[in-house]
């Protein structure tokens, strides 16, 4: 048998950046034509950073990128795609407003804007994938799902033969993600596509890949045929065997999780839910207690921390709160002394045109006002200062517009918000993505300590490492349900990386 | 109250940060283009048209008379726009405006004779109000855009004032009626030590503001410089008008109007949530507000000042042509721009608003002295508002890449 010359390899990428990260250090891949070659690595292990190198919008500071046998430099991702390489990003970047048909032919330079060649072309790339669907319909009226087959359908058209799918099927539902397996394989094994595919979903890359490769801090850790490998092998080359410092004192703390009954819960949820996004959860957190919501993305988590907060009036159920029932609405939650750390600090968590000391005191006016209506201006500035030196925040003074601070800082003001009135429980979504390692543990230390003073914590992370730091409970949630709850200290990683995304999956393997 | 004080984390400056310390004043943003452009253009504007006159030798332009005139003229427009600076703050747009000030004087007009012209007003303030709610509630529950919803609410309210006035003027008769809207429009009154007492408390404000920022060497507060000014302008005023300031009603009106609503958007926590609702309603409806009840009462003020401006316009005139205040809207619209609102949401100042509707009606004023043609106005003054945009986006551009961030 005639050995597959690769149609891409990396040798030695190194990639760093301007402000000292080495987010790649020393990759090394080979990616064949007709393979569907796997790519898993937890977050910040550089795996964005390495398709972004693929795709042409980084430029490697290190190493060698061979495409078809020659060295190349990409300037831009135009010049990836003459090329022959088609990125299909996380977050499908289509025009909502034109229709599939134009944004499928949205690059190419052709003069008419609607031609009847275009159309051939379109029937043709349809019948290559396996999928139709009407061309002339609008973008903004297709499901996540019809999108992720419009952006394959795309990649395709520009003559790509290598197509990198950064996590596909994340956000789609079982039927949706059969249709992207279905146009993998056929584009794979009918076209001779070469094909990379990025997922966190052990089970599906398992089934769906021919060859395996996993990053841990930026190397390639693991390459292997995966009809070598099953998923705990993988959930171990991802995890590593190293235990973070933080995790050995989650150890010690193991006895103090089963004393919590006691207790009269803090927070009780019966049958909450939300139709479409998060089935029934029925869930007890009694106060000092913090609980873990570990998933991947579109498990459904955020849609159970809102559904909490009231601020999804869709929800439906009764969140109780030291016995007493509180209304479906975000004032009603912060009355009943919630407070919710949102996912999307800019969009959701803060006011960008307000200085740090206007964000922290947005929801807790009344601690810093006289008769209960005229804040008082020292006081605010007060709290703006107390909350920087708390999280350290990386500012001159309060008196600086959110909008102008760094990602991690600005997400140090989105906690600090809550820090100031009488809140009894945290809600946060993601609290330490895009903070730096120290301001991370920071943080974590700081949810203990809110714990250790009878405070109840909810946290979701994509990060279990840091659940298993933090947590005295882990609940792990999938497709919009609760697929199982661990104590912290009969659980590990590798465990939960299985549950959140491997053996419960109700994946088809027959078809491969 | 958890004070947070114990939670002892970074103190020490774990990362080996120095513990901030707060910056000087940035006094070149607190008197650049962007804080206080309205005001130069508007003392430049008076100065130039005062050189044109005196060397024209024209009327005296720069006596008491002649600018208090100005400001009398733009008192209407002024209490509608400062309304809307609100309404914009809190990330909407009210087109509606002067239809439902025609309305609220015609709904006056037409009463006063047979109902008496309170319960005439009552009845105008109500419909007026009813109006506003109307537009917050399709904006808000429907979810249509407010430009679009307001144009509809403007041409059809006007429609209702055709409507109802039959395409006709109508007059009030009736003698009480009449010398009421004298009295409530057309009296004078002896504002000298309102301004000097206004003045005083500013000044005494910022003062205080001052002497605080000394003592703890933190920024000083564009509010706290803007207080002093203002207070400082207010005693000038005071001392130029040697002992005797007589305004006419709707120019108190407005000012007590400005100044409330100066003093709400500024001081209270009610101000504060207009403005966070306006700069993101998502992060403000997370942290506990009531998102949809400001966004409400914002279009119920706007619409509720737009009828009390209509009283007033028709108190003005005891009569009232169906096309009456047609096209105020956008100059009320102008006028906010030039205050430096943003169309966005989530910032704006109601002093600088009323700055910018007497710099409108000081350059009307002006052409109107120099005997320049109406014909030139219109394209006067839509320069002037495409200038002031212009220096207000370029000058926040820069501030952002400035700071960097």
């Amino acid at each position: 048998m005639q050995p597959v010359q690769p149609i891409m390899q990396l040798r030695g990428v190194v990639k760093s950046f301007p402000n000292g990260t080495l987010a790649l250090r020393g990759v090394d891949l080979d990616i064949e034509p007709g393979k569907v070659h796997g790519l898993l690595g937890a977050n910040g292990a550089g795996k964005s950073t390495l398709i972004k190198i693929l795709s042409g919008a980084y430029h490697a500071t290190l190493g060698e990128i061979i495409w078809r046998g020659n060295p190349v430099s990409w300037d831009s991702p135009r010049a990836a795609n003459d090329m022959g390489v088609a990125t299909i990003h996380q977050h499908i970047p289509l025009v909502p407003t034109l229709s599939v048909l134009e944004n499928i032919f949205l690059g190419s330079r052709g003069r008419w804007r609607r031609s009847s060649a275009v159309n051939v072309q379109f029937e043709e790339l349809c019948r290559r994938v396996g999928y139709w669907l009407d061309p002339a319909t609008l973008v903004s009226s297709l499901s996540i799902g019809q999108r992720q087959m419009v952006s394959i359908l795309q990649a395709l058209g520009t003559g790509a033969d290598l197509i990198v799918m950064d996590e596909p099927t994340a956000s789609l539902a079982s039927e949706e993600r059969e249709l992207v397996y279905s146009a993998v394989r056929r584009l794979s094994a009918g076209e001779n596509k070469a094909i990379l595919f990025v997922s966190h979903f052990l089970d599906e890359v398992i089934s769906l890949t021919d060859k395996v490769t996993v990053l841990r801090d930026g190397k390639a850790v693991l390459r292997a045929e995966t009809a070598d490998l099953d998923e705990s092998q993988l959930a171990e080359a991802i995890v590593g065997k190293q235990i973070a410092a933080l995790e050995r004192e989650s150890e010690q703390r193991g006895a103090r999780a089963s004393s919590s009954s006691g207790d009269r819960a803090l927070l009780e949820l019966r049958d909450l839910a939300s139709p479409g996004r998060l089935d029934p959860v029925s869930l007890n957190v009694a106060s000092g207690e913090v609980v873990g919501i570990a998933g991947l993305l579109g498990s459904g988590r955020t849609e159970l921390l809102h559904a909490i907060y009231g601020s999804d009036n869709r929800a439906t159920g009764s969140v109780v709160v030291n016995g007493s029932s509180i209304a479906r609405s975000p004032g009603a939650a912060v009355k009943a002394g919630i407070g919710l750390v949102p996912e999307d600090r800019m969009a959701q968590g803060l006011v960008p045109d307000f200085e740090i000391w206007r964000n922290i005191t947005l929801p807790a006016l009344n601690g810093v006002s006289r008769f209960n209506s005229l804040p008082v201006a020292e006081r605010e500035r007060e709290r703006g200062w107390e909350a920087i030196r708390l999280l350290s925040i990386r500012a001159d003074s309060p008196e600086i517009l959110v909008k102008e601070l760094s990602g991690g800082n600005a997400q140090k003001v989105t906690i600090a918000k809550w820090l100031f009135s009488d809140v009894k429980l945290f809600l946060l979504d993601e609290p330490t993505a895009g903070i730096d390692i120290g301001a991370k543990t920071e943080i974590l230390r700081l949810i203990r300590q809110l714990a250790a003073e009878g405070k109840a914590v909810i946290i979701v992370s994509s990060e279990f490492e840091e659940l298993l730091a933090v947590c005295d409970r882990i609940i792990v949630m999938r497709d919009g349900r609760c697929v199982a709850e661990r104590h912290v200290h009969e659980t590990t990683e590798h465990d939960l990386l299985l549950l959140a995304g491997g053996q419960q999956a109700p994946l088809d393997t027959a078809h491969s | 109250m958890a004070t947070a004080a114990h939670l002892e984390l970074g103190q020490k400056g774990a990362l080996d940060r120095p513990v901030p310390t707060s910056p000087g004043t940035d006094w070149r943003k607190l008197f650049g283009l962007r804080e206080m452009g309205v005001y130069y253009a508007l003392v430049l504007l008076i100065v130039i048209l005062a050189i044109i006159t005196t060397y024209l030798d024209r009327s005296n332009y720069l006596s008491l008379l002649n600018l208090s005139n100005v400001v009398y003229q733009s008192s209407l427009i002024a209490i509608m726009a400062v309304a809307m600076t609100v309404v914009l703050i809190s990330g909407n747009f009210d087109l509606s405006v002067a239809s439902v000030a025609a309305f609220a004087a015609v709904l006056l007009i037409g009463n006063a004779d047979a109902l008496g012209f309170w319960p005439a007003a009552a009845l105008a303030m109500i419909a007026a109000m009813g109006i506003g709610l109307l537009n917050g509630v399709i904006v808000q529950y429907v979810g249509i855009n407010a430009f679009i919803v307001t144009l509809g609410t403007m041409t059809a309210v006007r429609g209702l004032v055709l409507i109802y006035t039959d395409g006709r003027s109508l007059s009030a008769s009736d003698v009480g009626v009449i010398e009421t809207m004298k009295a409530i429009e057309g009296g004078r009154h002896d504002a000298f030590w309102l301004v000097v007492a206004a003045g005083v408390v500013l000044l005494a404000l910022s003062l205080t503001s001052l002497f605080r920022v000394y003592r703890a060497g933190s920024a000083l507060r564009p509010s706290a410089v803007g207080m002093a000014i203002g207070g400082i302008a207010l005693l000038l005023i005071g001392w130029a008008s040697g002992g005797e300031l007589v305004l006419r009603n709707p120019v108190i009106y407005m000012g007590i109007f400005t100044a409330s609503v100066w003093f709400v958007l500024s001081f209270t926590m009610v101000g504060r949530r207009v403005y966070a609702v306006g700069g993101n309603p998502e992060a403000a409806r997370l942290s506990g507000i009531n998102v949809m009840k400001y966004k409400l009462m914002a279009f119920v003020f706007c619409s509720g000042a737009a009828g009390v401006a209509g009283i007033l316009f028709a108190s003005r005139l005891r009569s009232i042509n169906p096309a009456g205040l047609q096209g105020a809207e956008l100059t009320v619209i102008a006028a906010a721009i030039l205050g430096g609102t943003s169309l966005f949401g989530g910032a704006g100042s109601v002093v600088k608003t009323l700055a910018g509707a007497l710099l409108l009606y000081s350059l009307t004023n002006g052409f109107n002295i120099m005997n320049l043609g109406a014909n030139w106005q219109g394209l006067i003054e839509g320069i002037v508002v495409v200038v002031a945009a212009a220096i207000y986006t370029v000058g926040g551009n820069k501030m952002k890449s400035k700071t960097g961030g």
